[in-house]
């Protein structure tokens, strides 16, 4: 390659250039190129009009043909089986490290009484809603304990619901009177709600506390949320104000006094959810939890679900290496591992029952064709 | 009807336009708006603007509006900045011949003035080598014979100098008399034909007497040629600006729609009732889910019944429609033209196209067809200088009744003939004197005393030059004089009259007084049957008629010459006559034409010329190629039957195998042609497979079958894969494009000269050689080649590569599109059917800009099979031929495809992504992370070969995917900041990755694996071919395979017509079936 485009920069075509099968010169090479040079007008012609050769002008950079045949299909099938399977393996190892208690209490923190008309239950601020429970640890949990709520169709990522919140707002202490997008939640009588929109109005507001036998175990409620979002999104200088102070009480209520880049709760709550189904981080407990303890949960029932009949649980998983207890993805990949495993070996069995030789190919040439 | 031109007369010069040019579309104040509604005519713009109209309604967008007014706007202002440059150099180039200064003689003075100041009747003075600012009478010249030479190439192409004359009315004036001269020019109004100008002119006492003098167009200046090899030469302004002749033939052509292009839109237009069709279901479960659960979910704060607006119901389906609105690519518009560029810089680029004689390299004039020309299913070719050389030279004649030449092929060198001259043989010097005398060549005297021969005919200048070198050489000439030298001694001959080759006429002849003897005689020459019937009675007549069947057979063109003795008194009544009808303002052609005949009878035949015109280097196997390729190739001649016939076998166009058979059409009346054309019509469908007919006919045949039986031969052409039609005018060889175009074949025309335009025009494909006639058909067409064999290599390696890209680019955008869309649309049943994009606007936008449309240019690289394999199995063209790689079925695997590794890219994102996980920003780059691996690997899978570019365009589009993101998720304000950090420290996350790519191609492997092995193309076998390295080429199985393909290729070819019995080679000898 080098020594004709060199050769051709210099303005004398060499009939060398043979990459594979095709031929360069021109059938007609008695002009014999612009090596004549006699005339110079007519040399420069042939310099301006003559096409400059390059492998990349002429479509013949050298190119790599991979072709779907047995003999590299069936071993690239085996070896992604085999990886696959490894891997699989090791991420259903890792989901059975996690242990994880779920405790779903939205209809047996109602007393029996009111079971028929949850909705009201909910909605009646005089009725104590605290509801206590005994759970009991299934596996040693090694700390930190993650605690999570979970809701069930609830749509955070609602149209309505997933734009009605300004980021300005939240940020920047300025921009307290912009509550665009936020309606309806967005002023109360005529001053700004801040933090506006129905994303900070419907703040979940169930609590947990937790003990081990007499001993409280104490919740750690910092740093649940991001530090990009404490610093970057949540404003020191934001305070809240005019929060659930409307007619309709959404969820849970805000210190006016503390900013909005430490209330976490609310930050997380605002990192809104792409599933109906979602956990969120509510705390963490920072000791080791030993099989067959009793933990004493004492939760706060607030946060209405009953209209949409909606569950909610109360979880409480150790940190594995791939996140919390999924093994969705381990089993994945041992199926699909299973599955090429299963095909070279099909794939193995055609090729020695129908043995693909070089006349049988010539003779499937001509493929009969539908008409157009 | 007519223009009164007063020379040197204000009173009328401003009842017609100035001299100012305007090529422009547009001005400065109608751009904007003309150039958007072009633009708008576009289907496509139009259902861009109206989504992005709706997406300013904050209420019903689902994404920030700048996803489409983006993309939009940039597209609006890539299409609009490029016709606003090239209209702005067109601005600055008639500006700059507009303001060019230009010499004017008024009342005898001259004065310089802006060539846009120039108005009709001023007589404006040209120097040598000036462009002729506008069209002009010619009234004088430095010349004291009154005649100039133009030359005429940016008018017609033809690069020989052409002779202008002055009227005789002109003749005498002095050059202060052309000053102050005043007359009045009567003339048509402006039209566009620069071969006619029918017109008179009288000049006004008290210069000369009151006559009226006829002009033609050897007596104008047409605008934008050039005068040459004369000092000076000044003329009367009759056509200005843009009313002149070529002015009026300027125009902008239509844009041409490819084959590809037509089932895009129709594609588009699937999609887009299919985007509809989603678009009211989804509405319709939208609205169903607000009612009974939306307004349940108290966070979401539906308003009470009543106090929703009444267009509510609407809201949530016009959401769905701008969700949905990405399932039509915006880019596709702009990745097809980018990539069709890229094409038409190949063909310009390739090498081996390049054409060492003439030093032309070919060109796409058209950037915007290539792949069509990987659809072309019929080849109409011209025959002289497209299958020929068009290099004349004289091998043979016959001179009364002698042969010469037969022995050593070359009659210049026949002893016998030289013998003959030097014995001063009356029949031979009168045949080489009208060889000499009888044509309107230019001899062009250069310093050496050598003279040349400039020609507009290559027949004229192929019989002076071999006059010249059997000593009778034409020396000088101008309009009225020419001189010759015969054996050393000069002689003078007076040119009375010229009357000149017409295609009707098929003759010329020249009126000559001899200088010395002072005798007046008629040389004529031209076509046999246009001479013989005119020969004087009692000649042997029978000896030529053989002659010319021999020469025909040899594929020669022959041509008659003879001569005419011309008393005094008989030329003088014969000149009044011609006169007159040389004046004649209508039907003047036909007049003169009645006129020459009056004069050319009782012709003494003095013999033939014969004159070779070889072959192009590597025709026939270029036609055989194309043949084997699938495509019927026509050959459409201006030539006679004969001489057609025998190129047509030359060239492998027909063969004369036992089986084959050539029909002719022909008759000489009406009814016969009629009933010969029933009978071809019926043997075509009753014949078998295995033989292989041909037609033949005439010019005069074919306007016969035109006016009365057009749907029998529009049958006969749909089953006829070779035919030779003879004496075609140009208007013919368009019908006849014309013809097979409405049939819905696509139709390629290739010819060189300046008869080939029209059809060039009219095909699908117009295909210009740059030979010797020119350039005109060069440039009238779309892609402009050096030699007729790398036809094939812009066929099978230009076109199929390019349809085979475009095929994969647009299903490919298309997939892409709906991939995403497919994403959102199963994101909507989680997210309460309420509209939520699933990606925020940013990576939308992205999405089809950057991470989306680079890799897919890798395919611009790629190449299915390589040229060779092409070049050995040209059936295979019939795979673009026939649309194979894009059709509704291509289309629905893709949709297929999209449809299937949208939902596994969704159900694995959302479910290794449940739980804690689940959160808006991650989840959705999750889900476009997906989305970029699968359609790595979906362009990886559909490259047959890698070359480093487009390795580097595929995996560094991977790279540049994670940095911009990365990039985006520093940056505090976006709704993606930290997102991409977070993800790429999860473990998960790159297993996720991997199970998608896993899950998303394997069964797309697997599927390509079996089509492969076991139900392989055609294109899949000659890959498997390739790579076993040609061992295969020698078994003797895949000979008769082979042979065994082309009957199948054939015999599948059309299934449009249920009679259609294919047909093989022919043969011309067993032909002649009348």
């Amino acid at each position: 390659m080098r020594l004709t485009r060199t050769a051709c920069r210099t303005g004398v075509f060499i009939e060398t250039l043979s990459s594979p099968g095709t031929a360069m010169v021109p059938a007609n090479g008695d002009t014999a190129g612009p090596s004549s040079s006699q005339d110079d007008p007519a040399a420069t012609m042939k310099k301006r009009n003559r096409p400059q050769y390059h492998p990349f002008t002429q479509q013949q950079l050298p190119a790599c043909k991979p072709i779907l045949a047995p003999q590299t299909v069936i071993p690239v099938l085996l070896f992604v089986g085999i990886v696959f399977i490894l891997i699989g393996l090791g991420c259903i190892a890792a989901s059975n490290r996690v242990v994880e208690v779920v405790y779903q209490y939205e209809t047996s923190c109602i007393p029996g009484y009111m079971l028929d008309n949850k909705v009201a239950y909910i909605q009646n601020p005089s009725i104590d809603k605290t509801c206590t429970r005994i759970l009991k640890v299934p596996k040693d949990m090694k700390q930190p304990i993650y605690i999570y709520y979970q809701l069930d169709k609830f749509y955070q990522n609602h149209r309505r619901y997933v734009k009605s919140r300004n980021d300005k707002q939240l940020i920047n202490p300025k921009e307290t009177n912009n509550t665009q997008y936020c309606k309806p939640e967005a002023t109360e009588h005529g001053s700004p709600v801040v933090p506006c929109g129905l994303v900070a109005w419907s703040l979940f507001n169930d609590t947990y506390s937790f003990a081990r036998g007499n001993k409280a175990l104490r919740v750690h409620k910092r740093g649940i949320s991001w530090r990009s979002e404490r610093e970057h999104i949540f404003g020191k200088q934001v305070f809240p104000r005019n929060f659930q102070k409307g007619a309709l009480i959404g969820g849970g209520a805000l210190d006016p006094r503390i900013p909005l880049s430490k209330q976490e709760d609310l930050i997380v709550w605002m990192r809104t959810a792409a599933l109906p189904t979602f956990r969120k981080l509510y705390g963490r407990i920072q000791v080791d939890l030993r099989a067959g303890e009793l933990i004493t949960v004492t939760m706060q029932n607030n946060y209405n679900t009953y209209s949409f009949g909606g569950k909610k649980a109360l979880v409480l998983s150790t940190a594995g290496v791939l996140g919390g207890k999924n093994s969705f993805l381990g089993r994945g990949y041992v199926i699909v591992g299973l599955a090429c495993l299963l095909l070279a070996l099909l794939l193995t069995m055609l090729c020695l029952v129908f043995p693909l030789k070089e006349e049988h190919l010539a003779l499937r040439y001509p493929l009969p064709r539908p008409a157009r | 009807m007519k223009r009164f031109v007063y020379i040197n007369d204000d009173s009328c010069r401003y009842s017609y336009c100035d001299n100012r040019i305007s090529n422009t579309k547009y001005s400065l104040w109608n751009f904007l708006p003309k150039n958007l509604w072009e633009q708008f005519r576009r289907f496509m713009n139009q259902y861009f603007l109206l989504i992005a109209c709706l997406q300013l309604w904050s209420r019903i967008t689902p994404v920030s509006p700048a996803t489409t007014w983006g993309p939009l706007i940039i597209i609006f202002i890539v299409s609009a900045s490029k016709e606003a440059w090239d209209d702005y150099n067109r601005y600055l180039s008639d500006k700059k011949a507009n303001e060019r200064k230009i010499w004017l003689v008024k009342d005898g003075i001259h004065r310089q003035i802006k060539a846009q100041e120039i108005h009709v009747g001023d007589v404006v003075w040209l120097h040598e080598n000036d462009e002729i600012p506008c069209d002009l009478v010619l009234i004088g010249t430095s010349d004291p014979q009154g005649i100039c030479y133009v030359e005429t190439a940016a008018l017609d192409g033809e690069t020989d100098l052409k002779t202008r004359i002055i009227p005789t009315i002109s003749a005498n004036l002095s050059v202060e008399q052309l000053g102050k001269v005043k007359g009045v020019v009567e003339c048509p109004n402006p039209d566009n034909d620069i071969r006619r100008f029918d017109a008179n002119m009288r000049l006004f006492l008290p210069i000369i007497d009151n006559e009226k003098c006829p002009l033609t167009i050897n007596n104008t200046l047409l605008q934008s040629c050039y005068l040459r090899y004369t000092e000076w030469a000044c003329g009367v302004a009759v056509y200005t600006g843009n009313e002149t002749k070529s002015g009026m033939s300027r125009g902008a052509a239509e844009p041409k729609l490819t084959a590809a292009d037509a089932i895009i839109d129709k594609l588009t237009i699937a999609i887009f009732m299919f985007q509809i069709v989603v678009v009211l279901v989804l509405g319709y479960f939208g609205n169903a889910w607000k009612y009974t659960q939306g307004l349940k979910q108290w966070y979401l704060m539906y308003p009470v019944e009543g106090e929703a607006p009444w267009y509510d119901f609407s809201i949530i389906p016009l959401r769905f429609e701008l969700l949905c609105s990405i399932m039509i690519p915006i880019s596709i518009k702009v990745t097809l033209d980018l990539a069709k560029g890229v094409y038409a810089k190949f063909i310009d680029w390739d090498e081996q196209m390049f054409d060492w004689e003439t030093n032309t390299p070919a060109h796409s004039a058209n950037t915007a067809i290539s792949e069509d020309l990987g659809h072309v299913e019929y080849i109409l070719s011209d025959k002289t200088g497209t299958l020929t050389e068009n290099k004349m030279i004289l091998k043979r004649c016959c001179i009364s009744g002698t042969l010469y030449g037969n022995d050593n092929g070359d009659a210049l060198n026949d002893v016998r003939l030289v013998n003959a001259i030097s014995s001063n043989d009356p029949d031979v010097i009168k045949f080489l004197l009208v060889m000499a005398l009888c044509n309107t060549v230019v001899p062009i005297k250069s310093n050496d005393d050598t003279v040349s021969y400039k020609a507009q005919s290559q027949d004229e200048e192929a019989l002076v030059n071999a006059a010249a070198n059997l000593n009778m050489m034409l020396i000088s000439k101008d309009s009225s004089t020419a001189e010759i030298c015969f054996n050393g001694s000069k002689f003078r001959y007076e040119l009375l009259d010229i009357l000149e080759f017409t295609s009707d006429r098929k003759r010329m002849s020249v009126v000559v007084k001899e200088g010395q003897t002072g005798k007046i005689l008629l040389l004529s020459k031209g076509a046999d049957e246009a001479l013989l019937p005119l020969a004087c009675p009692g000649q042997q007549i029978q000896k030529y008629l053989e002659a010319v069947e021999m020469y025909s057979q040899l594929g020669l063109r022959t041509l008659c010459l003879g001569w005419h003795d011309l008393k005094e008194s008989e030329y003088k009544e014969w000149s009044k006559n011609f006169q007159e009808a040389s004046c004649s303002l209508d039907n003047r052609e036909f007049k003169i034409a009645e006129v020459c005949h009056s004069l050319e009878r009782d012709l003494h035949i003095l013999g033939f010329t014969a004159i070779e015109d070889c072959l192009q280097d590597g025709v026939p196997e270029t036609i055989k190629l194309l043949r084997n390729a699938g495509i019927n190739v026509w050959m459409l001649t201006g030539d006679k039957q004969n001489t057609a016939i025998q190129i047509g076998l030359l060239c492998n166009l027909i063969t004369s195998e036992p089986n084959s058979q050539l029909l002719s059409i022909s008759g000489k009346t009406e009814e016969d042609i009629l009933r010969s054309l029933e009978r071809a019509l019926l043997i075509m469908k009753n014949t078998s497979e295995t033989k292989d007919l041909a037609f033949v006919l005439d010019g005069w045949a074919l306007e016969v079958i035109l006016k009365h039986s057009k749907e029998s031969f529009t049958r006969l052409a749909m089953l006829s894969k070779t035919a030779i039609c003879c004496r075609m005018t140009p208007l013919q060889k368009a019908q006849l494009v014309a013809i097979l175009k409405s049939a819905g074949y696509l139709t390629l025309a290739i010819g060189d000269g300046g008869n080939d335009v029209r059809m060039i025009q009219e095909a699908n494909i117009g295909v210009g050689i740059s030979g010797r006639e020119g350039l005109q058909a060069a440039r009238a067409a779309d892609y402009s080649i050096g030699k007729f064999k790398f036809l094939k290599r812009l066929i099978l390696i230009h076109g199929r590569y390019s349809y085979n890209r475009t095929a994969f680019i647009s299903q490919y955008s298309f997939y892409k599109s709906l991939l995403i869309c497919f994403i959102q649309i199963l994101f909507a049943f989680l997210s309460g059917l309420s509209g939520t994009s699933l990606f925020n606007s940013i990576s939308l936008m992205a999405y089809n800009v950057f991470y989306t449309s680079l890799p897919v240019m890798t395919i611009i690289f790629d190449k299915d099979i390589s040229e060779t394999t092409v070049m050995q199995y040209p059936q295979i063209l019939l795979h673009s031929q026939a649309g194979r790689l894009l059709n509704p079925t291509t289309f629905c695997g893709w949709f297929g495809c999209s449809l299937y590794h949208a939902l596994v890219i969704f159900f694995i994102t959302i479910c290794a992504y449940s739980d804690e996980k689940s959160e808006m920003q991650e989840l959705s780059m999750v889900a476009l992370s997906g989305c970029i691996w699968l359609q790595a690997f979906v362009v990886t899978m559909d490259t047959n070969s890698f070359t480093y570019p487009q390795i580097l365009l595929i995996w560094g589009n991977f790279v540049a995917f994670y940095m911009i993101n990365l990039i985006l998720s520093a940056i505090p304000s976006l709704q993606l900041y930290t997102i991409m950090f977070h993800l790429c420290s999860q473990p998960s996350y790159w297993i996720s990755m991997a199970l998608t790519v896993a899950v998303g191609m394997g069964p797309v492997v697997a599927f390509r694996y079996f089509k492969n092995l076991y139900q392989p193309s055609a294109i899949n076998i000659l890959q498997q071919i390739e790579q076993s390295n040609g061992s295969i080429q020698t078994s003797g199985n895949l000979e008769s395979a082979r042979a065994n393909l082309l009957n199948l290729l054939t015999g599948s070819r059309k299934n449009r017509d249920s009679y259609y019995h294919p047909l093989l080679s022919d043969s011309a000898e067993s032909a002649r079936t009348d």
